[in-house]
Protein backbone atom coordinates (compact mmCIF):
# COMPACT_ATOMS: atom_id res chain seq x y z
CA UNK A 1 0.00 0.00 0.00
CA UNK A 2 1.31 3.83 -0.82
CA UNK A 3 -0.71 7.17 -0.21
CA UNK A 4 -1.83 9.18 -2.52
CA UNK A 5 -4.05 11.84 -3.27
CA UNK A 6 -7.95 11.24 -2.14
CA UNK A 7 -9.93 10.81 -4.93
CA UNK A 8 -13.72 11.28 -5.57
CA UNK A 9 -16.16 8.80 -5.11
CA UNK A 10 -18.39 7.45 -7.82
CA UNK A 11 -21.37 8.60 -9.45
CA UNK A 12 -24.46 8.76 -7.42
CA UNK A 13 -26.71 7.12 -9.36
CA UNK A 14 -23.76 3.80 -9.95
CA UNK A 15 -21.97 3.80 -6.43
CA UNK A 16 -24.38 0.59 -5.17
CA UNK A 17 -23.96 -1.25 -8.52
CA UNK A 18 -20.51 -0.57 -8.79
CA UNK A 19 -19.74 -2.38 -5.58
CA UNK A 20 -22.24 -5.20 -6.51
CA UNK A 21 -20.25 -5.41 -9.96
CA UNK A 22 -17.11 -5.63 -7.81
CA UNK A 23 -18.61 -8.50 -5.88
CA UNK A 24 -19.42 -10.35 -9.00
CA UNK A 25 -23.18 -9.96 -7.46
CA UNK A 26 -24.91 -8.32 -10.53
CA UNK A 27 -27.37 -10.14 -12.60
CA UNK A 28 -26.10 -9.93 -16.54
CA UNK A 29 -28.26 -6.78 -17.77
CA UNK A 30 -26.88 -4.84 -14.96
CA UNK A 31 -23.14 -5.91 -15.40
CA UNK A 32 -23.59 -4.86 -19.03
CA UNK A 33 -25.22 -1.63 -18.09
CA UNK A 34 -22.28 -0.90 -15.54
CA UNK A 35 -20.02 -2.06 -18.17
CA UNK A 36 -20.81 0.63 -20.56
CA UNK A 37 -20.82 3.34 -17.79
CA UNK A 38 -17.50 2.40 -16.67
CA UNK A 39 -16.06 3.10 -20.34
CA UNK A 40 -17.51 6.21 -20.34
CA UNK A 41 -16.45 7.39 -16.66
CA UNK A 42 -12.76 7.29 -15.48
CA UNK A 43 -14.32 8.48 -11.85
CA UNK A 44 -16.43 5.28 -11.66
CA UNK A 45 -13.31 3.10 -13.67
CA UNK A 46 -11.16 4.49 -10.46
CA UNK A 47 -13.62 3.87 -7.59
CA UNK A 48 -13.72 0.03 -8.81
CA UNK A 49 -10.09 0.09 -8.65
CA UNK A 50 -9.62 1.62 -5.12
CA UNK A 51 -11.96 -1.36 -4.12
CA UNK A 52 -9.78 -3.73 -5.86
CA UNK A 53 -6.67 -2.52 -4.13
CA UNK A 54 -8.70 -2.20 -0.60
CA UNK A 55 -11.08 -4.93 -0.12
CA UNK A 56 -8.77 -7.91 -0.21
CA UNK A 57 -6.48 -6.27 1.84
CA UNK A 58 -9.26 -5.57 4.81
CA UNK A 59 -10.04 -9.54 4.23
CA UNK A 60 -6.83 -11.18 4.58
CA UNK A 61 -6.00 -9.31 8.08
CA UNK A 62 -5.05 -12.46 10.08
CA UNK A 63 -1.98 -15.06 8.74
CA UNK A 64 -1.71 -17.19 11.91
CA UNK A 65 1.19 -20.04 12.10
CA UNK A 66 -0.47 -23.50 12.17
CA UNK A 67 0.48 -24.06 15.51
CA UNK A 68 -2.26 -21.49 16.08
CA UNK A 69 -4.55 -23.64 14.39
CA UNK A 70 -3.64 -26.69 16.04
CA UNK A 71 -3.96 -25.76 19.39
CA UNK A 72 -7.28 -23.95 18.73
CA UNK A 73 -8.21 -27.18 17.49
CA UNK A 74 -6.91 -29.47 20.43
CA UNK A 75 -8.80 -26.38 23.10
CA UNK A 76 -12.05 -26.71 21.27
CA UNK A 77 -12.27 -30.72 20.84
CA UNK A 78 -11.43 -30.58 24.85
CA UNK A 79 -14.42 -28.36 25.35
CA UNK A 80 -17.12 -30.44 23.17
CA UNK A 81 -15.75 -33.30 25.32
CA UNK A 82 -15.74 -31.91 28.37
CA UNK A 83 -19.53 -30.39 27.46
CA UNK A 84 -20.67 -33.94 26.40
CA UNK A 85 -19.33 -35.86 29.29
CA UNK A 86 -21.31 -33.12 31.69
CA UNK A 87 -24.38 -33.42 30.04
CA UNK A 88 -24.50 -37.35 29.64
CA UNK A 89 -23.34 -38.01 33.35
CA UNK A 90 -26.70 -39.97 34.61
CA UNK A 91 -25.70 -42.39 31.16
CA UNK A 92 -22.10 -42.93 32.95
CA UNK A 93 -24.40 -43.61 36.23
CA UNK A 94 -26.45 -46.29 35.18
CA UNK A 95 -24.22 -47.64 32.24
CA UNK A 96 -23.03 -50.66 35.10
CA UNK A 97 -26.43 -51.40 36.25
CA UNK A 98 -27.37 -52.29 32.70
CA UNK A 99 -26.71 -55.67 32.64
CA UNK A 100 -28.72 -56.12 36.13
CA UNK A 101 -31.13 -53.26 36.30
CA UNK A 102 -34.16 -55.36 33.72
CA UNK A 103 -34.29 -58.44 35.09
CA UNK A 104 -34.35 -56.84 38.77
CA UNK A 105 -37.10 -54.59 37.88
CA UNK A 106 -38.63 -57.41 36.32
CA UNK A 107 -39.11 -60.00 38.76
CA UNK A 108 -39.90 -56.96 41.63
CA UNK A 109 -42.82 -56.17 39.19
CA UNK A 110 -43.87 -60.11 39.13
CA UNK A 111 -43.58 -60.26 43.13
CA UNK A 112 -45.55 -56.89 43.49
CA UNK A 113 -48.46 -58.57 41.22
CA UNK A 114 -48.30 -61.58 43.06
CA UNK A 115 -48.39 -60.22 46.61
CA UNK A 116 -51.07 -58.43 45.42
CA UNK A 117 -53.18 -60.73 43.91
CA UNK A 118 -53.04 -62.88 47.48
CA UNK A 119 -53.94 -60.66 49.67
CA UNK A 120 -56.47 -59.55 47.75
CA UNK A 121 -58.06 -62.84 47.22
CA UNK A 122 -57.84 -63.74 50.96
CA UNK A 123 -59.77 -60.29 51.91
CA UNK A 124 -62.79 -60.78 49.52
CA UNK A 125 -64.93 -64.05 51.04
CA UNK A 126 -64.03 -62.32 55.07
CA UNK A 127 -65.66 -59.27 54.32
CA UNK A 128 -68.60 -60.89 52.56
CA UNK A 129 -69.21 -63.26 55.83
CA UNK A 130 -68.67 -60.52 58.32
CA UNK A 131 -71.33 -58.20 57.18
CA UNK A 132 -74.63 -60.37 57.64
CA UNK A 133 -72.64 -61.33 61.43
CA UNK A 134 -72.51 -57.86 62.36
CA UNK A 135 -76.01 -56.83 61.80
CA UNK A 136 -78.16 -56.83 65.08
CA UNK A 137 -80.43 -60.11 65.01
CA UNK A 138 -83.51 -57.48 65.72
CA UNK A 139 -83.30 -55.86 62.88
CA UNK A 140 -83.05 -59.04 60.40
CA UNK A 141 -86.62 -59.83 58.81
CA UNK A 142 -88.87 -63.12 59.66
CA UNK A 143 -91.23 -63.34 56.79
CA UNK A 144 -93.44 -65.16 58.86
CA UNK A 145 -93.26 -62.07 61.48
CA UNK A 146 -93.85 -60.08 58.99
CA UNK A 147 -96.78 -61.61 58.20
CA UNK A 148 -98.58 -61.50 61.39
CA UNK A 149 -97.68 -57.78 61.49
CA UNK A 150 -99.37 -56.76 58.36
CA UNK A 151 -102.60 -58.52 59.48
CA UNK A 152 -102.78 -56.99 62.76
CA UNK A 153 -102.43 -53.28 60.72
CA UNK A 154 -105.25 -54.50 58.81
CA UNK A 155 -107.40 -55.30 61.40
CA UNK A 156 -107.11 -51.66 63.26
CA UNK A 157 -107.61 -49.67 60.13
CA UNK A 158 -110.80 -52.05 60.04
CA UNK A 159 -112.07 -51.67 63.61
CA UNK A 160 -111.66 -47.38 63.06
CA UNK A 161 -114.53 -47.73 59.81
CA UNK A 162 -116.83 -49.21 61.99
CA UNK A 163 -120.04 -47.30 62.86
CA UNK A 164 -120.26 -47.03 67.06
CA UNK A 165 -123.83 -48.20 68.48
CA UNK A 166 -125.73 -46.08 70.78
CA UNK A 167 -124.74 -42.14 72.18
CA UNK A 168 -121.27 -43.10 72.76
CA UNK A 169 -118.84 -42.66 70.59
CA UNK A 170 -116.89 -45.13 72.12
CA UNK A 171 -115.42 -47.50 69.52
CA UNK A 172 -116.47 -51.27 69.21
CA UNK A 173 -113.22 -51.85 67.70
CA UNK A 174 -111.23 -53.69 70.27
CA UNK A 175 -113.73 -56.14 71.24
CA UNK A 176 -114.74 -56.77 67.98
CA UNK A 177 -111.39 -57.31 66.78
CA UNK A 178 -110.74 -59.58 69.30
CA UNK A 179 -113.30 -61.77 68.35
CA UNK A 180 -112.23 -61.91 64.57
CA UNK A 181 -108.88 -63.12 65.86
CA UNK A 182 -110.26 -65.93 67.97
CA UNK A 183 -112.29 -66.85 65.26
CA UNK A 184 -108.99 -66.53 63.14
CA UNK A 185 -106.91 -68.39 65.21
CA UNK A 186 -109.72 -71.04 65.87
CA UNK B 1 -17.73 -48.07 8.70
CA UNK B 2 -18.05 -44.40 7.60
CA UNK B 3 -15.26 -42.08 7.91
CA UNK B 4 -16.30 -38.34 9.64
CA UNK B 5 -13.54 -36.86 7.75
CA UNK B 6 -15.08 -37.58 4.47
CA UNK B 7 -18.93 -36.83 4.96
CA UNK B 8 -20.71 -33.91 4.10
CA UNK B 9 -21.84 -31.48 6.69
CA UNK B 10 -25.71 -32.65 6.66
CA UNK B 11 -24.50 -36.40 7.04
CA UNK B 12 -21.92 -35.40 10.13
CA UNK B 13 -25.02 -34.00 11.80
CA UNK B 14 -27.17 -36.34 11.45
CA UNK B 15 -24.65 -38.79 13.15
CA UNK B 16 -24.15 -35.88 16.27
CA UNK B 17 -28.11 -36.09 16.40
CA UNK B 18 -27.62 -40.32 16.84
CA UNK B 19 -25.56 -40.09 19.64
CA UNK B 20 -21.87 -40.11 18.06
CA UNK B 21 -20.26 -36.64 19.21
CA UNK B 22 -17.15 -37.37 17.84
CA UNK B 23 -18.70 -36.91 14.63
CA UNK B 24 -18.73 -32.72 15.41
CA UNK B 25 -15.32 -32.46 15.40
CA UNK B 26 -14.24 -32.83 12.05
CA UNK B 27 -16.67 -29.38 11.50
CA UNK B 28 -14.75 -27.91 13.85
CA UNK B 29 -11.81 -28.73 11.68
CA UNK B 30 -14.14 -27.10 8.39
CA UNK B 31 -15.06 -24.01 10.24
CA UNK B 32 -12.59 -22.89 12.80
CA UNK B 33 -10.78 -20.40 10.65
CA UNK B 34 -13.61 -18.82 8.66
CA UNK B 35 -15.17 -18.91 12.71
CA UNK B 36 -12.17 -16.88 14.06
CA UNK B 37 -12.31 -14.71 11.27
CA UNK B 38 -15.97 -13.42 11.59
CA UNK B 39 -15.41 -13.13 15.14
CA UNK B 40 -11.77 -11.47 14.92
CA UNK B 41 -13.71 -9.36 12.48
CA UNK B 42 -15.64 -8.08 15.36
CA UNK B 43 -13.77 -7.81 17.93
CA UNK B 44 -10.51 -7.08 16.74
CA UNK B 45 -8.58 -8.84 19.38
CA UNK B 46 -7.13 -12.48 18.70
CA UNK B 47 -8.29 -13.70 22.80
CA UNK B 48 -11.59 -12.71 22.31
CA UNK B 49 -11.81 -13.78 18.71
CA UNK B 50 -10.99 -17.26 19.59
CA UNK B 51 -13.11 -17.15 23.10
CA UNK B 52 -15.94 -16.50 20.87
CA UNK B 53 -15.32 -18.95 17.94
CA UNK B 54 -15.22 -21.49 20.32
CA UNK B 55 -18.55 -20.56 22.09
CA UNK B 56 -20.08 -20.97 18.88
CA UNK B 57 -18.80 -24.08 18.17
CA UNK B 58 -20.17 -25.04 21.74
CA UNK B 59 -23.50 -23.82 21.45
CA UNK B 60 -23.83 -25.62 17.99
CA UNK B 61 -22.77 -28.69 19.62
CA UNK B 62 -25.25 -28.12 22.32
CA UNK B 63 -28.69 -27.04 19.80
CA UNK B 64 -27.54 -29.83 17.34
CA UNK B 65 -30.41 -31.58 17.70
CA UNK B 66 -32.18 -28.75 17.27
CA UNK B 67 -30.91 -27.93 14.00
CA UNK B 68 -33.52 -29.19 11.34
CA UNK B 69 -31.86 -29.34 8.27
CA UNK B 70 -33.88 -26.61 6.78
CA UNK B 71 -31.04 -23.95 6.22
CA UNK B 72 -27.37 -25.55 5.67
CA UNK B 73 -25.07 -26.03 8.27
CA UNK B 74 -22.73 -23.43 7.87
CA UNK B 75 -25.56 -20.86 8.06
CA UNK B 76 -27.37 -21.90 10.90
CA UNK B 77 -23.31 -22.17 12.81
CA UNK B 78 -23.07 -19.01 11.45
CA UNK B 79 -25.96 -17.21 13.08
CA UNK B 80 -25.02 -18.41 16.03
CA UNK B 81 -21.66 -16.85 15.98
CA UNK B 82 -22.99 -13.65 14.83
CA UNK B 83 -25.35 -13.43 17.26
CA UNK B 84 -22.93 -13.93 19.75
CA UNK B 85 -20.28 -11.68 18.34
CA UNK B 86 -23.04 -9.32 18.22
CA UNK B 87 -23.67 -9.87 21.87
CA UNK B 88 -20.26 -9.79 22.54
CA UNK B 89 -20.05 -5.76 20.63
CA UNK B 90 -23.10 -4.30 22.49
CA UNK B 91 -21.80 -5.73 25.96
CA UNK B 92 -18.07 -4.31 25.55
CA UNK B 93 -18.23 -1.34 22.51
CA UNK B 94 -15.96 0.80 24.76
CA UNK B 95 -13.37 -2.13 25.52
CA UNK B 96 -12.95 -2.42 21.78
CA UNK B 97 -11.95 1.05 21.51
CA UNK B 98 -9.26 0.82 23.90
CA UNK B 99 -7.77 -2.40 22.82
CA UNK B 100 -7.20 -0.56 19.07
CA UNK B 101 -3.93 0.80 20.39
CA UNK B 102 -2.82 -2.34 20.77
CA UNK B 103 -4.60 -3.81 17.41
CA UNK B 104 -1.64 -2.82 15.11
CA UNK B 105 1.32 -4.13 16.60
CA UNK B 106 -0.70 -7.54 17.37
CA UNK B 107 -1.53 -7.77 13.69
CA UNK B 108 2.59 -6.53 12.53
CA UNK B 109 3.74 -9.56 15.00
CA UNK B 110 1.33 -11.96 13.27
CA UNK B 111 1.96 -10.87 9.78
CA UNK B 112 5.84 -11.30 10.80
CA UNK B 113 5.25 -14.59 11.73
CA UNK B 114 3.77 -15.33 8.54
CA UNK B 115 6.22 -13.27 6.43
CA UNK B 116 9.76 -12.21 7.39
CA UNK B 117 10.31 -10.23 4.92
CA UNK B 118 8.12 -7.66 5.35
CA UNK B 119 9.52 -4.08 4.82
CA UNK B 120 9.38 -1.73 7.75
CA UNK B 121 7.89 1.20 5.58
CA UNK B 122 5.17 -1.26 4.50
CA UNK B 123 4.17 -2.30 8.05
CA UNK B 124 3.77 1.13 9.71
CA UNK B 125 1.21 2.12 6.19
CA UNK B 126 -0.58 -1.30 6.72
CA UNK B 127 -0.50 -0.97 10.29
CA UNK B 128 -2.39 2.75 10.34
CA UNK B 129 -4.88 1.12 7.56
CA UNK B 130 -5.50 -1.76 9.24
CA UNK B 131 -6.29 0.90 12.43
CA UNK B 132 -8.58 2.95 10.20
CA UNK B 133 -10.31 0.23 9.09
CA UNK B 134 -10.72 -0.99 12.61
CA UNK B 135 -11.94 2.19 13.40
CA UNK B 136 -14.32 2.45 10.73
CA UNK B 137 -15.85 -0.86 10.97
CA UNK B 138 -16.22 -0.69 14.58
CA UNK B 139 -18.21 2.78 13.93
CA UNK B 140 -20.37 1.49 12.01
CA UNK B 141 -23.83 -0.13 12.87
CA UNK B 142 -23.91 -3.67 13.62
CA UNK B 143 -25.91 -4.92 10.49
CA UNK B 144 -23.56 -3.07 8.01
CA UNK B 145 -20.24 -4.81 9.82
CA UNK B 146 -22.22 -7.83 9.29
CA UNK B 147 -23.09 -7.64 5.69
CA UNK B 148 -19.64 -6.36 5.35
CA UNK B 149 -17.51 -9.23 7.50
CA UNK B 150 -19.65 -12.31 5.83
CA UNK B 151 -19.26 -11.00 2.44
CA UNK B 152 -15.98 -9.35 2.13
CA UNK B 153 -14.20 -11.77 4.27
CA UNK B 154 -15.71 -14.66 4.29
CA UNK B 155 -17.08 -14.93 0.73
CA UNK B 156 -20.57 -15.85 1.14
CA UNK B 157 -22.74 -14.85 -1.73
CA UNK B 158 -25.54 -11.65 -0.77
CA UNK B 159 -28.24 -14.64 -0.84
CA UNK B 160 -26.13 -16.54 1.57
CA UNK B 161 -26.06 -13.57 3.74
CA UNK B 162 -29.71 -13.19 3.69
CA UNK B 163 -30.28 -16.13 5.06
CA UNK B 164 -27.61 -15.88 7.88
CA UNK B 165 -28.52 -12.41 8.61
CA UNK B 166 -32.47 -13.03 8.50
CA UNK B 167 -33.44 -10.33 6.11
CA UNK B 168 -33.80 -9.69 2.53
CA UNK B 169 -31.00 -9.14 -0.43
CA UNK B 170 -32.09 -6.08 -1.55
CA UNK B 171 -31.48 -5.49 2.70
CA UNK B 172 -28.22 -6.81 2.61
CA UNK B 173 -26.90 -4.85 -0.98
CA UNK B 174 -28.05 -1.72 0.71
CA UNK B 175 -26.08 -2.43 3.59
CA UNK B 176 -23.14 -3.55 1.80
CA UNK B 177 -22.89 -0.28 -0.09
CA UNK B 178 -22.44 1.30 2.52
CA UNK B 179 -19.79 -0.48 4.89
CA UNK B 180 -17.73 -0.32 1.41
CA UNK B 181 -18.36 3.36 0.83
CA UNK B 182 -17.80 4.34 4.95
CA UNK B 183 -14.72 2.12 4.60
CA UNK B 184 -13.38 3.14 1.33
CA UNK B 185 -13.84 7.17 2.66
CA UNK B 186 -11.37 6.19 5.27
CA UNK B 187 -8.53 4.55 3.92
CA UNK B 188 -9.04 6.01 0.03
CA UNK B 189 -5.40 7.59 1.06
CA UNK B 190 -3.83 4.17 1.81
CA UNK B 191 -5.53 2.64 -1.75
Amino acid sequence: MKKKSPLSGACRNYEEDLVLYYYAESSVAESQRVERHLSECMTCRRFVDDLRGLLPQLAKSQDLPQTFWDSYYRETVAKLRERDERNNWWRNLIAPMKTWLVPTFGTAAVAVLVLGLFYGKISVPSFTDGSSAKLPSEIIADTNQLEFFRSLDMLESLSQIEVPDGGGMKPKSDRSSLSRIEQTTA
Amino acid sequence: MVDPQNCRDEELVVLCQQGRSECFEPLVRRYMQKAFHIAFGFTRDTESAKDLSQDAFLRAFSRIKQFDGRASFYTWFYRILINLCLDHARRSGKVTWQSLDDLSEKSNEQRQLADSRFRPEQEAIAGEASRRASETLQAMPNKQRTAFLLRNDQGLSIADVAKVMKTTEGTVRVYLHRAVAALRQSLVEFV
